[in-house]
């Protein structure tokens, strides 16, 4: 068996203690065991990656920024596989609106450089500074203008993979099901064409407070009426008062038009701002675990309505049924959640996918998916094992 | 939770400061960046890594929770522990034989090496 360090060059491969201990986690803050970091610099990279860890046995995880909130990125004494030097750009066609980018740019990285030529790629976690696109591509991201913009799965024209056995595909839209939202459980993405969006030339936000939640949720319908809406994103009183806002159930709509109360853009990218900051600021607060359901809006009153009395803060985007409620560490109401979610025939996992936190929640159909997925693209169960299968 | 999940008292490891650091940009590694540093602090580890910061504090105004993984503590506890790097002994040693950093100097003498921490 070949060692890794002489595979690549100096400075692609680290054992050492601080790049094991820097790894061993992502943003879940699940804990793991990294035995060493990769850093590919090229698609034969990966791919003598894979055939290495056929031959030792060894399993990869594929990482992006590691902004993931289910362990996805979290290895289990595996190698991790960081996309960090995959950053090449190339050049926009701007007839077709596509651009072809290594999965290794973050978001607002490829953002700011297409931000000249009037377009961008619409789909806008919360994670946006850091997440990289192969990681938005693995988790299906959804965000903050999902309700306009749909998530990855719309956007992603072509998508190069190395699956587990070494061998190199390039997917196209119709086949990009193979690797969008997969979690890297099908290979390592190392390079995609991206479909993009013409930047809105206009842009305004209301700000809607509600002390009854069902004089909100009625509101809500004739909001979604309106074709320019953008965003619609939601807080409960509990996480209102966490960033300073006054205790009611809130709404942040933004309109592509005039149609908002608010158009200062100073006064707006407070708005957002303040909004984005809202994660990292419950944890803060002892509400480390963020959870994800995806509900129907037939269902929403009375899971909204469960977790306000229970004192759970919630934010998220209710726009398309998306939340994000905030759990304590150990909350028991965790599993209570999960179950009136699939009783209601809701997704127990919205955005953020599976990963480690919640494997032994995936359905049978979920399961024996990707089961057949695993026998095609990773017999040997390379990439992210012990996640779903 | 149903899994082990690591405690860190200062730091939410969101990782929404990685892109604004400049040492991050420059190594392209987590323990290099502003939530890298304050995980091996959590972690209780003593690392020259900490010598690798400019002090910028880019990565406090972007924190939404106003942390700051720089430099002066996670150093002072390097000191404290005698961990420096050996171009910093050679400074403060030019520094105490010659009064200054550059080492012997001629009258008038312009320095040819600069070292720093
Ligand atoms: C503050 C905050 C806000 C967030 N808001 C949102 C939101 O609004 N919407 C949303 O959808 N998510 C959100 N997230 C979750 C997270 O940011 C997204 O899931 C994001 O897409 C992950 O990107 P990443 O580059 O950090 O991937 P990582 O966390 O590094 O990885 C995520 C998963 O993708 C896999 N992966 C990563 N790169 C590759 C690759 N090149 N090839 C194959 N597999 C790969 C990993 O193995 C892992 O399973 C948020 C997270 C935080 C911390
Ligand atoms: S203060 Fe240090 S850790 Fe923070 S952004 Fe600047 S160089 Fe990076
Ligand atoms: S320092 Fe702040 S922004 Fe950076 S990972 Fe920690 S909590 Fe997030």
């Amino acid at each position: 068996m070949e060692d890794l360090e002489s595979l690549f060059q100096p400075g692609q491969v680290s054992t050492r203690e601080e790049t094991r201990i820097a790894y061993s986690r992502d943003a879940s803050r699940i804990q793991g065991e990294c035995q060493t970091v990769v850093w590919p610099d090229s698609t034969d990279d990966v791919a003598r990656l894979v055939r290495w860890a056929v031959e030792t046995g060894i399993d990869l995880v594929p990482r992006g920024a590691g902004t993931g909130l289910c362990g996805g990125a979290t290895p289990q004494n595996s190698v991790v596989v960081d996309s960090a030097h995959l950053r090449h750009l190339g050049p926009v066609d701007i007839q077709t609106k596509q651009i072809v980018v290594d999965a290794g740019i973050p978001l607002d990285h490829l953002n700011r450089t297409l931000h000249s030529e009037g377009l961008f790629l619409p789909v806008i976690p919360g994670s946006h500074r850091s997440a990289t696109v192969g990681g938005m591509i693995a988790t299906n991201a959804a965000g903050l203008h999902a309700i306009r913009y749909g998530r990855m799965n719309d956007w992603v024209e072509e998508a190069v993979v190395v699956d587990g056995k070494g061998d190199v595909h390039r997917l196209s839209f119709n086949e990009s099901k193979y690797v969008v939202g997969r979690e890297g459980l099908t290979g390592m993405i190392v390079q995609a064409k991206l479909r993009l969006a013409e930047i809105p030339r206009n842009r305004s936000l209301t700000l809607l407070r509600f002390e009854h939640l069902e004089d909100m949720l009625n509101q809500i319908r004739s909001l979604k009426t309106n074709p320019s809406l953008s965003a619609l994103e939601y807080l409960n009183p509990q996480a209102a008062v966490v960033v300073g806002w006054a205790a009611k159930h809130t709404l942040l709509a933004e309109y592509q038009s005039g149609d908002g109360e608010i158009m200062d853009l100073v006064e707006m990218a407070t708005l957002w701002k303040t909004r984005e900051s809202l994660s990292a600021r419950l944890t803060h607060a002892g509400f480390p675990i963020s959870e994800d359901p995806q509900i129907q809006p037939e269902t929403q009153e009375s899971i909204l309505d469960w977790l306000t009395v229970q004192g759970i803060p919630v934010f998220g985007h209710l726009g398309v049924g998306i939340l994000h409620p905030r759990f304590l560490l150990a909350d028991p109401r965790i599993i209570d959640l999960y179950h009136r979610v699939i009783t209601a025939g809701g997704q127990i996992s919205g955005e953020h996918g599976m990963g480690l936190k919640k494997r032994q929640w995936a359905s049978e159909a979920l399961k024996s998916d990707i089961v057949a997925l695993k026998t095609q693209f990773d017999p040997h169960r390379v990439f992210n094992r012990g996640k779903l299968c | 939770m149903l899994i082990d999940l690591n405690e860190n008292p200062t730091c939410t490891e969101c990782g929404l400061c990685r892109e604004v650091c400049p040492v991050f940009q420059i190594q392209q590694r987590e323990e290099y960046s502003p939530r890298g540093r304050a995980m091996l602090d959590s972690a209780g580890i003593q690392t020259l890594v900490f010598y690798q910061c400019t002090l910028c504090r880019t990565c406090r105004i972007v924190c939404p929770v106003g942390h700051d993984p720089s430099g002066e503590t996670l150093r002072s506890g390097l000191i404290a522990v005698g961990e420096e790097t050996p171009a910093n002994q050679v400074m403060i040693a030019n520094i105490r034989q010659y009064g200054n950093p550059f080492g012997p100097l001629a009258e008038g003498e312009i320095p040819k090496t600069l070292t720093c921490c």
